[in-house]
């Protein structure tokens, strides 16, 4: 290998949204002195800064007034007074959320670190909403039995993002901006580094390091209507899978309730924690037959089925009957200016509504990726089923599994797992690379394999547009392996996904420049995407049960003595997967399933 | 308006330029049939995806808060994802697109923001706290809050440093995006270097270069006021002892109530 073309460090993370800078800030506040992060976007344009609502702790700042009701206003609580929320119901919301499918040590873990996690944002210049003594306001979120969304209006994770973004640049973190990790290089079960692409010249190096973390974020980009941004196309787990890294629980994608009509992209559930409601073609508050308790404010796997049945039963709104109303009206001017400008903004922008004056048109979107690289508690990553780890491989935020959202995520969990599992992350990354990890030789030249697989993708000239097949990936996804699914359906999805992979073997990229060339990264986008949907529908068919967002109306109950176990996805030596599962961490004393009800 | 005309077709002309193989930029047009709702990312996606690959552009979130897609649409910089395309289709059925000015040009809309990022470094963008760090959080008003809004709203797109006149002709000048950046620091009652942070900004290439021509306001996507945050620091820099001591007091109550 030429050695003009490796670069090295000891701590290399891939992806900049709050998990991955975490990971690296920390690493380098522990002593790390050479951390990189490479991002395929300018690091300020991770989708971390989408989220709106909030990040989950208990800080206990706030309380429902006295005898207002589970939507009534909310009010500091006064010094000396008695807390409404504690860890323990942090705990059970989160294990009830996820039915019952989240590892509850891991869970105890991200609840317990939380109240630090957001204060130590605080402490670095985060900008939140404030009570009138001046700490950190809160407000109600979907599946949480207490305010603890903490925020900053309706832009919560653009504030988080730039605030950590600022304190990785203070602690003399490297950031290489629009640089594509395309392989990820492990032998013998150590990692040896990665191969990325510099986006701006086209020239593909290798990077060696001690550690390398992965904090990617999620693969939304595979469903036809979704909050994601195009950048979330599972790069990190496709990887991660090609490289013989398990995945864990693919078949758990979330669905959100509120993404604007026919766009996608998120009215924050903190609309409906403000008081919002959701109503159908008759104008009915429909939620009180699916979650009488609860109502709006069910979790999301719940409220998006229950919009899907209102939609399928012909109750649905807008010329196609795929929209429900989101009714905001009642809220006021004030509190929507107030707390919800981003979102009006949106609507007014792109649905030409006022959600002070109208109800705005909304409808399920893929939102959120349960599953991923599993990993411990630490960030390392998993080998297999057994527990044994791969050497100096790192990862979390939604491109892991660790899990502690299981089947379904409850709104504000993702901020504070992101930052949580990123944080811990940094320090076992800091702890490993102190104590002596080595920069491991690396097999072959990978970087000139990849050179030769992008000049073949360049020579390939076939016949198919890219775009095409992601479009019929898209499709397939969403009808098929969307919010409710069935045998029938789930066999056909996988039958066309391997067609579509064949597909893709006759495609013809449009663009053979080396400069700032995304048509060769949207392809490398869309094969990844071929990858893991392969591994959700797969994950979807084996899983015989309903539990979560996973949604069997052929197996509509949850199945507690067959399924209460993770998936494990491996691929094979013939390049298909192959499938082992994994115990579920449970507190039986504590927290034992339960049927849930909202 | 009429379904008819939402579904029609029309020009989208666009400012090419490869530096490997151009000598000079040139316009090149696309045919796109409108849908309703379409955006001019949109449009530019089925372009690239359909049409022609190698039009290149930066995009992420599609919704106007990763500030990727910034660019000069009519003549106008803004987001390309949060502009519908029908509102900008001209007389002769055309929008033109090119990439933000004053910017050398990496490829087609792709700009090469270097001096964008530099200045934005130069302000110091990371906060920096007392010594005197509490269990919990520091106590800030929801009116210090308020007062950060613009600058804490800001995304970063450039559409503001792009149509500013001042950084077309000296790339040394800080830029509107920086300065609101040290606004958010120099307000924040939670930092201790306002005095530093106002000498900083009132350097040769700092406030002082603004010419209050107000474009910056014209072009924020996001409806944010950079021209005015830039003449509160011309203000406090004039008296920045005076503002520093009295940071100084206030940073003695931050772990105190906000008394009502």
């Amino acid at each position: 290998m030429q050695n003009s073309d490796v670069i090295t460090h000891d701590v290399i993370v891939v992806g900049a949204g709050l998990a991955g800078t975490w990971a690296a800030m920390t690493a380098a506040e522990n002593g790390v002195k050479d951390v990189a992060v490479l991002s395929k976007i300018h690091p300020l344009r991770s989708h971390s800064g989408a989220a709106q609502g909030g990040i989950a702790a208990v800080l206990n700042n706030v309380r429902p007034v006295a005898g207002t009701g589970p939507r009534g206003p909310l009010e500091q609580i006064p010094p000396g007074d008695d807390p409404v929320d504690s860890f323990d119901l942090h705990m059970f919301d989160t294990i009830k959320g996820s039915d019952w499918l989240g590892d509850q040590d891991a869970i105890e873990i991200m609840v317990k670190d939380a109240p630090d996690v957001v204060i130590q944002y605080e402490h670095m210049g985060c900008v939140f909403s404030r009570t009138k003594d001046g700490r950190i306001n809160q407000r109600r979120f979907g599946g949480h039995s207490a305010p603890r969304a903490n925020f900053s209006a309706d832009r919560t994770g653009h504030v988080l993002l730039h605030t950590i973004h600022e304190q990785a640049l203070f602690h003399n973190v490297k950031f290489y901006s629009e640089w594509y990790v395309m392989d990820l290089i492990i032998e013998d079960n150590i990692t040896r580094g990665v191969v990325a692409i510099n986006v701006l010249t086209g020239d593909i190096k290798m990077l060696r390091a001690k550690a390398v973390m992965f904090g990617t974020g999620g693969y939304g980009q595979a469903f036809k209507v979704t909050s994601n941004a195009y950048a979330n196309t599972g790069d990190g787990v496709a990887l991660a899978y090609n490289a013989g890294a398990p995945l864990m629980d693919m078949e758990f994608v979330q669905f959100h309730p509120t993404g604007l009509y026919r766009h996608g992209f998120l009215m924050t559930e903190a609309c409906r924690g403000e008081g919002g409601y959701l109503i159908n073609k008759l104008g009915e508050r429909f939620m009180k037959k699916y979650a009488p308790d609860k109502m709006e404010l069910a979790p999301r796997d719940l409220v998006s089925r229950s919009e899907q049945i209102e939609i399928n039963e012909g109750r649905g709104v807008m010329e196609d009957g795929q929209g429900i109303y989101l009714d905001m009206r009642h809220l006021g001017r004030e509190k929507i200016m107030s707390r919800l400008p981003e979102v009006r903004d949106l609507a007014i922008a792109f649905a030409h509504v006022d959600p002070i004056e109208d109800p705005v048109p909304i409808q399920p979107t893929a939102h959120y990726s349960m599953g991923g690289i599993p990993t411990t508690v630490d960030g390392e990553v998993l080998a297999n089923a057994n527990g044994d780890l791969i050497t100096g491989f790192y990862a979390a935020g939604e491109v892991s599994c660790v899990s502690v959202h299981g089947a379904n995520r409850l709104g504000t969990n993702s901020l504070l797992e992101a930052s949580v599992f990123g944080r811990r992350a940094g320090r076992a990354i800091a702890e490993f690379v102190k104590g002596g990890a080595k920069l491991h030789p690396v097999p072959g030249d990978p970087a000139e394999k990849n050179r030769k697989m992008v000049q073949q993708l360049f020579d390939n000239d076939g016949t198919e547009l890219v775009e095409d097949i992601v479009q019929d990936l898209k499709t397939t996804m969403t009808n098929k392996v969307g919010i409710f699914r069935d045998e029938e359906g789930l066999k056909s999805a996988l039958d066309e996904i391997h067609n579509l992979q064949e597909r893709f073997k006759n495609i013809r990229v449009m663009d053979k420049s080396k400069r700032f060339n995304t048509n060769l990264s949207m392809t490398l986008e869309a094969s990844h995407l071929l990858t893991f949907s392969e591994l959700i529908a797969a994950g979807a068919l084996n899983r015989q049960e309903s539990r979560g967002a996973h949604s069997r109306t052929d197996f509509p109950k949850r199945d507690d003595e067959s399924w209460l176990k993770h998936t494990m996805a491996h691929k094979d030596e013939d390049g298909r997967p192959k499938f082992s599962y994994k115990g579920v961490t449970i507190y039986w004393d504590r927290f034992p399933p339960q049927e849930r009800k909202y | 308006m009429s379904n008819n005309d939402i579904q029609r077709t029309v020009t989208v002309r666009i400012q090419r330029f490869n530096p490997d193989v151009d000598k000079k930029p040139h316009m090149q047009d696309y045919q796109v049939k409108m849908w309703p709702g379409m955006t001019i990312l949109d449009a530019l996606h089925e372009i690239k995806t359909h049409q022609d690959g190698s039009v290149t552009y930066r995009r992420s979130c599609r919704h106007g808060i990763c500030g990727s897609c910034a660019m000069h649409i009519n003549g106008r910089n803004t987001l390309a994802c949060k502009t519908p395309i029908i509102n900008e289709v001209q007389k002769n059925d055309t929008v033109t697109i090119g990439p933000l000015p004053y910017l050398p040009v990496i490829k087609d809309m792709v700009v090469d923001r270097t001096s964008f990022w530099e200045q934005y470094l130069r302000v110091k963008p990371w906060l920096l706290p007392p010594n005197d760090i509490p269990e919990k959080e520091f106590r800030m008003s929801q009116e210090e809050v308020d007062a950060l809004h613009d600058a804490e709203a800001c995304i970063m797109c450039g559409a503001c440093y792009s149509s500013c006149a001042v950084i077309g002709l000296n790339k040394k000048y800080l830029g509107p995006h920086a300065l609101l950046k040290a606004f958010l620091r120099v307000l924040d009652p939670r930092d201790t270097a306002p005095a530093e942070r106002l000498e900083i900004v009132s350097q040769a290439d700092g406030v002082a270069r603004c010419h209050t021509i107000f474009n910056c306001i014209d072009a924020c996507p996001k409806g944010l006021n950079p021209t005015q945050a830039i003449e509160t620091l011309r203000k406090l820099a004039q008296k920045r002892q005076k503002y520093e001591e009295a940071r100084r007091e206030r940073q003695k109550h931050l772990n105190e109530p906000i008394p009502s």
